[in-house]
Protein backbone atom coordinates (compact mmCIF):
# COMPACT_ATOMS: atom_id res chain seq x y z
CA UNK A 1 0.00 0.00 0.00
CA UNK A 2 1.29 3.67 -0.61
CA UNK A 3 -0.16 6.93 -0.75
CA UNK A 4 -0.18 7.68 -4.60
CA UNK A 5 -3.59 9.47 -4.32
CA UNK A 6 -3.81 9.16 -7.83
CA UNK A 7 -6.74 7.26 -10.01
CA UNK A 8 -6.28 3.94 -9.64
CA UNK A 9 -4.32 2.45 -12.54
CA UNK A 10 -7.54 -0.43 -13.43
CA UNK A 11 -9.58 2.60 -13.58
CA UNK A 12 -7.11 4.34 -16.06
CA UNK A 13 -6.39 1.29 -18.30
CA UNK A 14 -10.59 0.91 -18.55
CA UNK A 15 -10.95 4.30 -19.58
CA UNK A 16 -7.86 4.26 -21.93
CA UNK A 17 -9.83 1.60 -23.70
CA UNK A 18 -12.99 3.32 -23.90
CA UNK A 19 -13.69 3.55 -27.73
CA UNK A 20 -15.55 6.95 -27.14
CA UNK A 21 -13.05 8.66 -25.71
CA UNK A 22 -10.49 10.57 -28.52
CA UNK A 23 -7.50 8.52 -29.10
CA UNK A 24 -5.30 10.83 -28.11
CA UNK A 25 -7.09 11.29 -24.67
CA UNK A 26 -6.19 7.64 -24.53
CA UNK A 27 -2.87 7.64 -25.00
CA UNK A 28 -2.69 9.92 -22.23
CA UNK A 29 -4.64 8.05 -20.15
CA UNK A 30 -2.60 4.48 -21.02
CA UNK A 31 1.11 6.72 -20.42
CA UNK A 32 -0.48 8.23 -16.98
CA UNK A 33 -1.49 4.37 -15.93
CA UNK A 34 1.81 3.50 -16.44
CA UNK A 35 3.50 6.05 -15.26
CA UNK A 36 1.84 6.20 -11.98
CA UNK A 37 2.49 2.14 -11.45
CA UNK A 38 6.13 3.05 -11.61
CA UNK A 39 5.93 6.01 -9.26
CA UNK A 40 3.92 3.85 -6.98
CA UNK A 41 7.02 1.36 -7.22
CA UNK A 42 9.23 3.71 -6.48
CA UNK A 43 7.71 4.60 -3.20
CA UNK A 44 6.99 1.18 -1.64
CA UNK A 45 10.91 0.51 -2.85
CA UNK A 46 12.27 3.81 -1.60
CA UNK A 47 10.56 2.57 2.16
CA UNK A 48 12.26 -1.00 1.71
CA UNK A 49 15.80 0.48 0.74
CA UNK A 50 15.00 2.94 3.83
CA UNK A 51 14.98 -0.53 6.29
CA UNK A 52 17.28 -2.62 4.17
CA UNK A 53 20.05 0.01 4.37
CA UNK A 54 18.98 0.90 8.01
CA UNK A 55 19.63 -3.15 8.83
CA UNK A 56 22.86 -3.71 6.53
CA UNK A 57 25.56 -0.89 7.35
CA UNK A 58 26.57 0.89 10.21
CA UNK A 59 27.55 3.84 8.35
CA UNK A 60 26.28 4.95 5.35
CA UNK A 61 28.78 7.17 2.83
CA UNK A 62 27.60 11.05 3.25
CA UNK A 63 25.39 12.47 0.69
CA UNK A 64 26.14 15.46 1.20
CA UNK A 65 27.08 17.96 3.72
CA UNK A 66 24.35 19.76 4.18
CA UNK A 67 20.90 18.45 2.49
CA UNK A 68 19.24 20.13 -0.61
CA UNK A 69 15.80 21.25 -0.38
CA UNK A 70 13.52 21.29 -2.99
CA UNK A 71 10.00 22.24 -3.60
CA UNK A 72 7.46 21.21 -6.26
CA UNK A 73 3.95 22.03 -7.35
CA UNK A 74 1.10 20.24 -7.68
CA UNK A 75 -1.02 22.10 -9.42
CA UNK A 76 -3.94 21.45 -7.66
CA UNK A 77 -3.50 17.93 -8.62
CA UNK A 78 -2.40 14.82 -6.98
CA UNK A 79 0.09 13.67 -9.20
CA UNK A 80 3.12 13.59 -7.45
CA UNK A 81 6.03 15.03 -7.05
CA UNK A 82 4.69 17.51 -9.63
CA UNK A 83 6.29 21.00 -11.24
CA UNK A 84 9.78 21.97 -10.11
CA UNK A 85 9.63 25.47 -8.43
CA UNK A 86 12.85 27.00 -9.99
CA UNK A 87 14.97 29.14 -6.93
CA UNK A 88 11.85 28.62 -4.34
CA UNK A 89 13.29 30.36 -1.55
CA UNK A 90 12.60 33.96 -3.71
CA UNK A 91 9.01 32.61 -5.47
CA UNK A 92 6.54 34.68 -6.01
CA UNK A 93 4.26 32.31 -4.57
CA UNK A 94 4.19 32.55 -0.89
CA UNK A 95 3.74 28.50 -0.13
CA UNK A 96 6.53 28.02 -2.56
CA UNK A 97 8.82 30.61 -0.22
CA UNK A 98 7.31 29.72 3.19
CA UNK A 99 7.67 25.78 2.40
CA UNK A 100 11.48 26.16 1.32
CA UNK A 101 12.48 28.74 4.17
CA UNK A 102 10.66 26.91 7.18
CA UNK A 103 12.18 23.45 5.65
CA UNK A 104 15.93 24.49 5.46
CA UNK A 105 14.64 25.67 9.35
CA UNK A 106 14.25 22.52 10.39
CA UNK A 107 17.24 21.15 8.50
CA UNK A 108 19.65 23.92 10.51
CA UNK A 109 17.37 22.96 13.76
CA UNK A 110 18.48 18.92 13.84
CA UNK A 111 22.03 20.20 12.50
CA UNK A 112 22.39 22.73 15.23
CA UNK A 113 21.01 21.18 18.14
CA UNK A 114 21.60 17.75 17.64
CA UNK A 115 24.30 17.55 15.07
CA UNK A 116 21.82 15.85 12.51
CA UNK A 117 22.22 15.62 8.81
CA UNK A 118 19.06 15.73 7.27
CA UNK A 119 15.93 13.73 7.73
CA UNK A 120 18.39 10.34 7.12
CA UNK A 121 21.59 12.19 8.70
CA UNK A 122 23.55 11.57 5.48
CA UNK A 123 22.52 14.82 3.92
CA UNK A 124 19.27 13.74 1.95
CA UNK A 125 17.16 16.13 -0.36
CA UNK A 126 14.12 17.28 1.51
CA UNK A 127 11.46 17.23 -0.71
CA UNK A 128 8.52 18.90 -0.57
CA UNK A 129 5.43 18.70 -3.05
CA UNK A 130 2.75 21.89 -2.33
CA UNK A 131 -1.07 22.73 -3.89
CA UNK A 132 -1.67 18.83 -3.37
CA UNK A 133 -5.03 18.58 -4.62
CA UNK A 134 -7.99 20.97 -4.28
CA UNK A 135 -8.57 22.89 -0.88
CA UNK A 136 -6.79 19.56 0.16
CA UNK A 137 -7.10 19.66 4.50
CA UNK A 138 -3.92 17.88 4.62
CA UNK A 139 -0.21 17.37 4.75
CA UNK A 140 1.72 13.75 4.83
CA UNK A 141 4.86 12.25 4.65
CA UNK A 142 5.12 9.74 2.30
CA UNK A 143 7.82 7.69 2.88
CA UNK A 144 10.16 10.23 0.77
CA UNK A 145 9.04 13.23 0.68
CA UNK A 146 6.16 15.94 2.15
CA UNK A 147 3.13 16.53 0.42
CA UNK A 148 1.17 20.12 1.86
CA UNK A 149 -2.53 20.52 0.76
CA UNK A 150 -3.81 24.51 1.02
CA UNK A 151 -6.71 23.67 3.48
CA UNK A 152 -10.13 24.67 2.37
CA UNK A 153 -9.90 28.11 3.54
CA UNK A 154 -12.44 27.92 6.13
CA UNK A 155 -11.73 24.77 8.33
CA UNK A 156 -7.89 25.04 7.40
CA UNK A 157 -6.06 27.31 5.68
CA UNK A 158 -2.48 26.95 4.12
CA UNK A 159 -1.04 24.00 5.78
CA UNK A 160 2.55 25.07 5.33
CA UNK A 161 1.71 28.28 7.63
CA UNK A 162 2.23 25.73 10.35
CA UNK A 163 5.93 25.84 11.30
CA UNK A 164 5.28 23.15 13.94
CA UNK A 165 3.33 21.50 11.45
CA UNK A 166 6.30 21.54 8.95
CA UNK A 167 8.51 20.15 11.77
CA UNK A 168 6.18 17.44 12.56
CA UNK A 169 6.19 16.14 9.58
CA UNK A 170 9.63 15.65 8.51
CA UNK A 171 10.11 14.06 11.55
CA UNK A 172 8.24 11.53 10.39
CA UNK A 173 10.51 10.84 8.31
CA UNK A 174 13.75 11.03 11.01
CA UNK A 175 11.88 8.58 12.90
CA UNK A 176 11.52 6.54 9.61
CA UNK A 177 14.92 6.54 9.78
CA UNK A 178 15.42 5.41 13.32
CA UNK A 179 13.20 3.58 15.74
CA UNK A 180 11.06 3.26 12.78
CA UNK A 181 8.22 2.64 14.99
CA UNK A 182 5.23 1.45 13.01
CA UNK A 183 2.35 3.84 12.58
CA UNK A 184 -0.60 1.57 14.91
CA UNK A 185 -1.05 1.13 18.47
CA UNK A 186 1.39 2.09 20.79
CA UNK A 187 4.50 2.24 18.94
CA UNK A 188 2.12 4.34 16.18
CA UNK A 189 1.05 6.90 19.56
CA UNK A 190 4.63 7.55 20.33
CA UNK A 191 5.23 8.27 16.50
CA UNK A 192 3.06 10.98 16.31
CA UNK A 193 4.32 12.42 19.84
CA UNK A 194 8.12 12.19 18.05
CA UNK A 195 6.56 14.60 15.91
CA UNK A 196 4.59 16.60 17.87
CA UNK A 197 7.47 17.20 20.51
CA UNK A 198 10.21 17.75 17.56
CA UNK A 199 7.56 20.07 15.62
CA UNK A 200 6.82 22.14 19.24
CA UNK A 201 10.54 22.24 19.70
CA UNK A 202 11.54 23.58 16.14
CA UNK A 203 8.63 26.19 16.73
CA UNK A 204 10.05 27.00 19.77
CA UNK A 205 13.62 26.95 19.15
CA UNK A 206 12.79 29.20 15.75
CA UNK A 207 11.36 31.91 17.85
CA UNK A 208 13.64 31.66 20.84
CA UNK A 209 10.99 30.93 23.15
CA UNK A 210 11.84 29.08 26.59
CA UNK A 211 9.15 26.42 28.16
CA UNK A 212 6.90 28.74 29.75
CA UNK A 213 6.37 30.77 26.85
CA UNK A 214 5.76 28.31 24.09
CA UNK A 215 2.22 27.83 23.67
CA UNK A 216 2.47 23.57 23.05
CA UNK A 217 -0.20 24.40 20.42
CA UNK A 218 0.06 21.69 17.51
CA UNK A 219 -1.53 23.02 14.31
CA UNK A 220 -2.48 26.74 15.94
CA UNK A 221 -1.15 28.58 12.60
CA UNK A 222 -3.30 26.47 10.60
CA UNK A 223 -6.91 27.05 11.96
CA UNK A 224 -9.42 28.44 9.93
CA UNK A 225 -12.28 30.93 10.71
CA UNK A 226 -15.15 28.61 10.76
CA UNK A 227 -12.85 26.50 13.42
CA UNK A 228 -11.73 29.71 14.76
CA UNK A 229 -15.73 30.86 15.21
CA UNK A 230 -16.00 27.70 17.29
CA UNK A 231 -13.32 28.10 19.78
CA UNK A 232 -11.01 25.82 18.01
CA UNK A 233 -7.30 27.10 18.59
CA UNK A 234 -5.29 24.32 17.48
CA UNK A 235 -5.10 20.82 16.49
CA UNK A 236 -3.90 19.35 20.16
CA UNK A 237 -2.41 20.76 23.31
CA UNK A 238 0.75 19.22 24.23
CA UNK A 239 0.06 20.96 28.03
CA UNK A 240 -3.41 20.12 27.91
CA UNK A 241 -4.53 17.23 25.65
CA UNK A 242 -7.93 16.83 26.82
CA UNK A 243 -8.67 20.60 26.28
CA UNK A 244 -11.83 21.60 24.42
CA UNK A 245 -10.17 24.36 22.32
CA UNK A 246 -8.39 21.18 20.38
CA UNK A 247 -9.68 20.10 17.32
CA UNK A 248 -9.32 16.63 18.49
CA UNK A 249 -8.99 16.32 22.21
CA UNK A 250 -6.77 13.46 23.52
CA UNK A 251 -6.47 11.13 26.33
CA UNK A 252 -4.37 12.41 29.51
CA UNK A 253 -3.16 8.94 30.79
CA UNK A 254 -1.51 5.80 29.53
CA UNK A 255 -4.13 3.54 31.16
CA UNK A 256 -6.54 5.18 28.68
CA UNK A 257 -4.91 3.77 25.68
CA UNK A 258 -6.41 0.72 24.29
CA UNK A 259 -5.12 -1.40 21.21
CA UNK A 260 -6.37 0.02 17.90
CA UNK A 261 -6.32 3.56 19.21
CA UNK A 262 -5.88 6.02 16.58
CA UNK A 263 -2.24 7.83 16.80
CA UNK A 264 -3.00 11.21 16.86
CA UNK A 265 -5.38 10.00 19.83
CA UNK A 266 -2.87 7.77 21.63
CA UNK A 267 0.05 10.63 21.19
CA UNK A 268 -1.78 12.46 24.25
CA UNK A 269 -0.04 10.62 26.86
CA UNK A 270 3.35 10.98 25.98
CA UNK A 271 2.83 15.03 24.49
CA UNK A 272 2.15 15.29 28.31
CA UNK A 273 4.95 13.51 30.14
CA UNK A 274 7.31 15.60 27.05
CA UNK A 275 5.82 18.83 28.16
CA UNK A 276 5.66 17.87 31.78
CA UNK A 277 9.26 17.14 31.81
CA UNK A 278 10.24 20.44 30.34
CA UNK A 279 8.34 22.71 32.25
CA UNK A 280 9.74 20.51 35.27
CA UNK A 281 13.14 21.64 34.25
CA UNK A 282 12.12 25.00 32.30
CA UNK A 283 14.86 26.77 30.52
CA UNK A 284 14.91 26.00 26.32
CA UNK A 285 12.77 22.90 25.50
CA UNK A 286 15.50 21.45 23.04
CA UNK A 287 18.37 22.04 25.37
CA UNK A 288 18.18 19.36 27.68
CA UNK A 289 14.71 17.27 27.46
CA UNK A 290 15.05 17.77 23.97
CA UNK A 291 18.51 16.41 23.79
CA UNK A 292 17.43 13.25 25.85
CA UNK A 293 14.11 12.55 23.82
CA UNK A 294 16.44 12.89 20.66
CA UNK A 295 19.51 10.24 21.96
CA UNK A 296 15.70 8.11 22.50
CA UNK A 297 14.45 8.29 19.64
CA UNK A 298 17.91 7.60 17.37
CA UNK A 299 20.43 6.10 19.56
CA UNK A 300 19.08 1.97 19.37
CA UNK A 301 18.45 1.38 16.26
CA UNK A 302 15.18 0.45 14.78
CA UNK A 303 12.75 -1.28 17.24
CA UNK A 304 9.15 -0.84 15.60
CA UNK A 305 7.16 -2.75 18.25
CA UNK A 306 8.37 0.06 21.04
CA UNK A 307 5.92 -0.24 23.60
CA UNK A 308 5.08 3.21 25.93
CA UNK A 309 6.83 1.85 28.80
CA UNK A 310 10.22 0.97 26.98
CA UNK A 311 10.48 4.47 25.74
CA UNK A 312 9.41 5.85 28.71
CA UNK A 313 12.63 3.57 30.48
CA UNK A 314 14.65 4.60 27.62
CA UNK A 315 14.51 8.41 28.23
CA UNK A 316 15.13 7.94 31.61
CA UNK A 317 18.27 5.63 31.41
CA UNK A 318 19.52 8.23 28.94
CA UNK A 319 18.99 11.12 31.00
CA UNK A 320 21.24 9.69 33.30
CA UNK A 321 23.37 8.50 31.44
CA UNK A 322 23.75 11.97 29.18
CA UNK A 323 23.48 14.35 32.42
CA UNK A 324 24.88 12.43 35.32
CA UNK A 325 26.31 15.68 36.76
CA UNK A 326 22.71 17.17 36.47
CA UNK A 327 20.06 15.01 38.60
CA UNK A 328 17.28 17.52 38.33
CA UNK A 329 17.76 16.39 34.48
CA UNK A 330 16.77 12.78 35.01
CA UNK A 331 14.27 14.11 37.86
CA UNK A 332 12.13 16.25 35.39
CA UNK A 333 12.09 13.11 32.58
CA UNK A 334 10.33 10.72 35.91
CA UNK A 335 8.14 13.28 36.64
CA UNK A 336 6.98 13.57 33.15
CA UNK A 337 6.26 10.23 32.86
CA UNK A 338 5.17 9.64 36.13
CA UNK A 339 2.21 12.13 35.96
CA UNK A 340 0.61 10.30 33.06
CA UNK A 341 0.65 7.41 34.86
CA UNK A 342 4.01 5.87 33.71
CA UNK B 1 -30.93 2.50 -6.02
CA UNK B 2 -28.33 1.12 -4.26
CA UNK B 3 -26.45 4.14 -2.39
CA UNK B 4 -22.90 4.64 -1.23
CA UNK B 5 -22.39 6.31 2.07
CA UNK B 6 -18.77 7.75 2.35
CA UNK B 7 -16.48 8.44 5.29
CA UNK B 8 -12.69 10.28 4.32
CA UNK B 9 -10.74 9.24 8.04
CA UNK B 10 -7.45 10.02 9.33
CA UNK B 11 -4.88 12.75 8.15
CA UNK B 12 -2.41 15.08 9.74
CA UNK B 13 -6.37 16.34 11.57
CA UNK B 14 -7.13 13.11 12.74
CA UNK B 15 -11.06 13.20 10.51
CA UNK B 16 -13.33 10.93 12.37
CA UNK B 17 -11.18 10.60 15.87
CA UNK B 18 -13.18 10.16 18.77
CA UNK B 19 -14.56 13.22 20.05
CA UNK B 20 -13.78 15.56 17.18
CA UNK B 21 -16.02 17.73 15.39
CA UNK B 22 -13.96 17.44 12.25
CA UNK B 23 -15.66 15.13 9.49
CA UNK B 24 -15.34 14.28 5.92
CA UNK B 25 -18.54 12.65 4.50
CA UNK B 26 -19.87 12.02 1.14
CA UNK B 27 -22.66 10.66 -0.60
CA UNK B 28 -23.02 8.55 -4.16
CA UNK B 29 -25.79 6.56 -6.05
CA UNK B 30 -24.24 3.70 -7.40
CA UNK B 31 -26.38 3.41 -10.10
CA UNK B 32 -25.94 6.50 -11.73
CA UNK B 33 -21.94 5.98 -12.04
CA UNK B 34 -20.63 5.22 -15.57
CA UNK B 35 -20.33 1.25 -15.63
CA UNK B 36 -16.83 1.01 -15.03
CA UNK B 37 -16.70 3.51 -12.51
CA UNK B 38 -19.22 1.61 -10.70
CA UNK B 39 -17.68 -1.65 -10.80
CA UNK B 40 -14.07 -0.75 -9.75
CA UNK B 41 -16.28 0.70 -6.59
CA UNK B 42 -17.97 -2.81 -6.43
CA UNK B 43 -14.66 -4.81 -6.52
CA UNK B 44 -13.53 -2.70 -3.61
CA UNK B 45 -16.28 -4.22 -1.76
CA UNK B 46 -14.90 -7.68 -2.93
CA UNK B 47 -11.78 -7.37 -2.42
CA UNK B 48 -10.78 -5.04 -0.24
CA UNK B 49 -6.99 -3.85 -0.24
CA UNK B 50 -6.04 -3.48 3.22
CA UNK B 51 -6.05 0.30 4.78
CA UNK B 52 -2.80 -1.21 7.46
CA UNK B 53 -0.54 1.38 7.31
CA UNK B 54 3.14 -0.69 6.39
CA UNK B 55 6.06 0.07 7.83
CA UNK B 56 8.26 1.90 6.96
CA UNK B 57 5.87 4.01 5.22
CA UNK B 58 2.83 7.20 4.50
CA UNK B 59 1.98 8.76 7.73
CA UNK B 60 -1.02 10.84 7.45
CA UNK B 61 -2.66 9.21 4.83
CA UNK B 62 -6.44 9.48 4.60
CA UNK B 63 -8.52 6.35 4.27
CA UNK B 64 -11.96 5.70 3.32
CA UNK B 65 -14.79 3.77 5.06
CA UNK B 66 -17.72 3.07 2.36
CA UNK B 67 -21.13 1.55 3.17
CA UNK B 68 -23.43 0.23 0.46
CA UNK B 69 -26.83 -0.09 0.92
CA UNK B 70 -28.78 -2.41 -0.73
CA UNK B 71 -32.52 -3.84 -0.08
CA UNK B 72 -30.51 -6.97 1.00
CA UNK B 73 -28.57 -5.07 3.51
CA UNK B 74 -25.62 -2.94 3.96
CA UNK B 75 -21.71 -4.15 3.89
CA UNK B 76 -18.60 -1.87 4.76
CA UNK B 77 -15.27 -1.66 4.18
CA UNK B 78 -12.00 0.56 4.59
CA UNK B 79 -9.59 1.33 1.66
CA UNK B 80 -6.74 2.96 1.09
CA UNK B 81 -7.26 6.68 -0.03
CA UNK B 82 -5.48 6.32 -3.51
CA UNK B 83 -7.93 2.64 -4.48
CA UNK B 84 -10.67 4.70 -4.88
CA UNK B 85 -12.17 6.44 -8.04
CA UNK B 86 -11.43 10.00 -8.69
CA UNK B 87 -15.50 10.45 -8.05
CA UNK B 88 -15.53 9.44 -4.49
CA UNK B 89 -12.56 12.00 -3.35
CA UNK B 90 -14.94 14.89 -4.99
CA UNK B 91 -18.23 13.67 -3.27
CA UNK B 92 -17.27 14.11 0.46
CA UNK B 93 -16.91 17.31 1.65
CA UNK B 94 -15.30 18.45 5.20
CA UNK B 95 -17.37 19.75 8.09
CA UNK B 96 -16.87 20.78 11.28
CA UNK B 97 -20.24 19.03 12.99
Amino acid sequence: MCTCFIIPRDVLTQLSQDPELAAEVRKNLLDTAHISHELRELRTQAGLLTSVALASVDALEVVAAAPAVTVYDCKHTFTLPGTPVPNPGSSADPTAKRTFNETTGVAKFYKDVFGRNSIDNHGMTMMSSIHYGKNFNNAMWNGSQMIYGDGDGTIFIDFTNGDDVIGHELTHGVTQHSLQLEYKDEPGGLNESMSDCFGSMFRQWEKNQDVKHADWLIGHDIIGPTAKAKGITCLRDMAHPDAKHCLAPQPTKYSQITPGMDPHYSSGPPNLAFHTACMEYGGKSWDHIGKVWYRALTGSGAIPKMQMKQFAARTRQVAHQLYSGTPAVAAAVDKGWKHVGL
Amino acid sequence: MTRLLIERLGGFAGFGLPGSPLKSRGELDLSKLPPKVREAIEELFNKPPSAEPTRPGPVHPFRYRMTRQTESGSQTVEVPFDAVPSVVHESVKDVLD
